[in-house]
């Protein structure tokens, strides 16, 4: 693992040119440990990573034509990125003309041929990681090492100039979501409501949206919804233009991606009724639980304290969607490492190790059967003595 | 209370789950293939028929749904019953999961997992083949993501009209950005015009979030900033896609405050020029090579993008594009395939005029599925 960043304050800007540096400098000192000298990135969210490029993520369906491509060099403080896009400022992230290149079309056996030769004019050594493969790549008969590891150890822990990112992202996400619960009354469409954010996301600054946002009206009961796998609750369902009537209540779950960072953010709400007193009742119950896995949250817990606690305060039950966890990391993806209370199983989970500098999601939920459920999600920082929370969205109408 | 059942998440129809399964099958016959592991969202789709939650960029492939030649069996990752066709089964569908054991036991439970020759993937991680092995043991690995590829190239006449429909909505999206083309707005809020368009029309599943774009005057392929505000001589290129049903519809236009007629008459008519060469070329049989002679002969530099690429539920085939002169040359058109067909000029001091249709390639000559195209517009 590298080791944690240095306790800065959170700018209240990132420098994005020191965030850059940064970042190849983590990558490179992982492939100086591991003795590689070239490292090929596909993942969109890794080509950002190790380059800082933005630029707007395009749908997964046009990916393998018009896919990025990275190349980090052990000898090299510059990355190069291989670009089907139009260039501007962003995208280009400071790089010069002799590291800024055309597309490589890696699904193609042409375009595999024409990007090996290329490679092969700054390639320092023999010994090249990539982090996903093509079957033309394998045609052409290379063999690669797995480097989608070595970004994963080096993107979990965030820089204050990262975490100013987050930061801003997720100002523009809750910004979006204001105006979206303005709008909650009967008869508007769920689809409105994704007009409304999608519209205000960039306007206010959002590089692009990265889920379909999810506005699910809950059961009561979970036999009214659909059958799952799991036994448990069917969620995120797809948005409709269904109608909202009063009194529904809506699991809301929504993330853009901002800087090549991702949001997220998770509320409950109701439509056009306050709360009864059971549904405070299940709220409250929500908070102790949230409550009794922060008193347990710091650097050096293990991720088992924080499902204990969680379960320990919910008497004894798991209170999270079982095809789902307790937690996920954020960051250059919506859901990264740390994975809490996954199917990944109890002993990953008692050998997981929260580290200062990680974001975490937390999303508990609660569920009665008969009188639905509260479900909202708490974003925080890690630090050596606790966390801190990395927004501060209002839990009306609770 | 319980949910309206209004607006329910269905499934694609029964017929094109049919159809499309039928040509998988024959694709899978001739190469050999026994069963088709898929990690690619549009594929999935394509064999199961099932709309599943929409999250925007690239995803590292995994097993998310396997299709058995034989049985027609498919398997699906997903944690609910919801949008799923009556002949997928329960005990075929799968909880999402986190852990490659639970992605291993899937496979191994799949009829005639232990005796298959010969297994596809459509994408490949560097631990995918030793993974195969565990779950196919007796198997081979091929590459199923040109099979894929090479089997939705040409559309159904289902998928056709599934097409024109997400080309109609996203026409209205654009026309929309397009109205809101003023001095002053920025690209930024173009897109978010486009975004509502598109979602008070009931779909929310963009292709492409970058929907305008101010063409430069100093430079080919590049842009200022999001930021930066229209001025009335600019040309704005507004290029926008959206998923439908499953089915892409994407097209493209260029806007001008002061009108691109009077702001770049003479490139407006190169471009005019040029279009018609282009969809001239559009003919069964026709290579790429054709397609990159509609711009050689009109005097007009090959685009930095590519000329044409297939729709479908994705990008498909063929791929027409100046960075990949070999593999486009070799590829011909074929009645049935719908090109994303794009003319781009470009002239220093001025700008870029670039327009893309959705052309449905015929044995009668090329249809053009957008119902105002760029061509044929009074106001450009």
């Amino acid at each position: 693992m590298v080791s944690a960043p240095q306790a800065r304050t959170i700018p209240a800007s990132p420098d994005l040119e020191r965030m850059r540096a940064d970042r190849v400098a983590r990558l490179r000192a992982t492939m100086r440990e591991q003795g590689v000298d070239a490292l090929i990135l596909l993942g969109n969210t890794n080509v950002v990573y190790a380059t800082g490029a933005i630029w707007p993520l395009s749908d997964v369906s046009r990916i393998s034509f018009e896919r990025p491509v990275a190349v980090v060099l052990a000898d090299d403080e510059l990355p190069h990125l291989f670009s089907p896009f139009r260039a501007d400022e962003r995208l280009r992230a400071g790089l010069p003309d002799s590291h800024y290149h055309g597309p490589a079309h890696l699904d193609f056996d042409e375009g595999v041929e024409l990007f090996l030769e290329r490679l092969s004019e700054v390639l320092p050594g023999p010994t090249i990681a990539i982090d996903e493969w093509t079957h033309a790549l394998r045609r052409a008969g290379r063999t690669f090492s797995d480097g989608g590891r070595i970004v994963n150890s080096a993107k979990a822990l965030k820089t204050p100039d990262e975490l100013a990112c987050m930061r801003e992202g997720l100002r523009i996400t809750e910004t979006a979501m204001r105006e979206v619960q303005q709008m909650l009354a009967p008869g508007v469409r769920q689809t409105d409501l994704t007009a409304t954010f999608l519209r205000t996301i960039f306007e206010a600054g959002a590089d692009a949206n990265i889920l379909d946002p999810i506005w699910q009206v809950m059961p009561s009961t979970m036999a009214d919804g659909p059958w799952t796998t799991t036994g448990g609750i069917a969620c995120p369902l797809l948005t409709t233009p269904r109608e909202l009537q009063r009194g529904d209540v809506m699991w809301v779950d929504a993330g853009i991606s901002y800087e090549g960072f991702h949001t997220d953010f998770g509320r409950t709400w109701i439509v056009g009724n306050e709360p009864s007193a059971q549904q405070r009742e299940q709220f409250d119950k929500w908070r102790s639980i949230m409550d009794s896995v922060l008193s347990v949250t710091r650097a050096g817990a293990m991720a088992s304290d924080l499902t204990a606690a969680a379960i320990a305060a919910n008497g004894g039950e798991k209170p999270w969607m079982p095809h789902f966890y307790l937690g996920h990391g954020l960051g250059i993806d919506a859901a990264e490492h740390p994975f809490v209370g996954s199917d990944i199983g109890e002993v990953f989970d008692a050998q997981l190790e929260l580290q200062a500098g990680m974001v975490l999601v937390l999303e508990p939920i609660v569920w009665e059967d008969g009188a639905g459920g509260y479900r909202s999600e708490e974003i925080l920082l890690i630090t050596e003595d606790g966390w801190e929370p990395m927004t501060d969205y209002s839990y009306e109408p609770f | 209370m319980s949910p309206s059942h209004d607006h329910e998440v269905q499934p694609d129809s029964a017929s094109l789950r049919v159809a499309r399964r039928e040509r998988v099958v024959a694709a899978m016959q001739e190469a050999g293939i026994e069963i088709l592991v898929i990690g690619s969202e549009p594929n999935a789709r394509y064999v199961s028929g099932v709309p599943r939650l929409w999250i925007n960029g690239s995803h590292p492939f995994g097993p998310g749904c396997v299709f058995v030649r034989d049985t027609q069996d498919v398997h699906l990752v997903l944690t609910w019953d919801e949008g799923v066709p009556e002949e997928i089964q329960h005990e075929h569908l799968h909880g999402i999961t986190f852990n490659g054991a639970n992605s291993l036991k899937m496979l191994q439970g799949v009829a005639g997992a232990a005796t298959a020759r010969r297994v596809a993937t459509d994408g490949l991680m560097g631990g995918t083949p030793k993974s195969m092995t565990k779950a196919f043991p007796q198997a081979e690995l091929a590459d199923g993501e040109q099979l894929l590829l090479q089997v939705r190239s040409t559309k159904l006449p289902e998928e056709v009209e599934a097409i024109r429909a997400s080309i109609g909505i996203a026409e209205r999206a654009l026309e929309a950005a397009a109205d809101a083309v003023k001095a002053g707005i920025t690209e930024r809020q173009l897109t978010g015009a486009f975004m509502h368009a598109m979602a008070t029309q009931g779909i929310t599943t963009p292709t492409t979030q970058d929907i305008a774009w101010i063409t430069s005057p100093t430079a080919r392929w590049s842009r200022s900033s999001r930021d930066v505000a229209v001025r009335s001589t600019d040309l704005v290129a507004l290029g926008g896609g959206l998923m439908a049903g499953g089915y892409i519809g994407e097209l493209g236009r260029t806007v001008c405050v002061d009108g691109v007629a009077t702001v770049a008459p003479d490139l407006l008519q190169r471009w005019d020029e040029l279009w018609d060469r282009l969809i001239a070329a559009c003919k069964p049989g026709a290579s790429g090579a054709d397609l990159f002679g509609a711009y050689t002969s009109a005097g007009i530099e090959l685009p930095p993008m590519p000329v044409a690429h297939g729709l479908g539920l994705g990008n498909d085939l063929p791929l027409v594009t100046p960075e990949l002169p070999r593999t486009s040359a070799d590829q011909r058109l074929e009645a049935g395939q719908v090109l994303a067909l794009t003319g781009y000029v470009w002239q220093e001091g001025v700008g870029a005029i670039y327009a893309q249709e959705p052309v449905l390639i015929t044995d009668a000559g090329p249809e053009i599925l957008s119902a105002h195209p760029f061509r044929e517009a009074a106001d450009r």
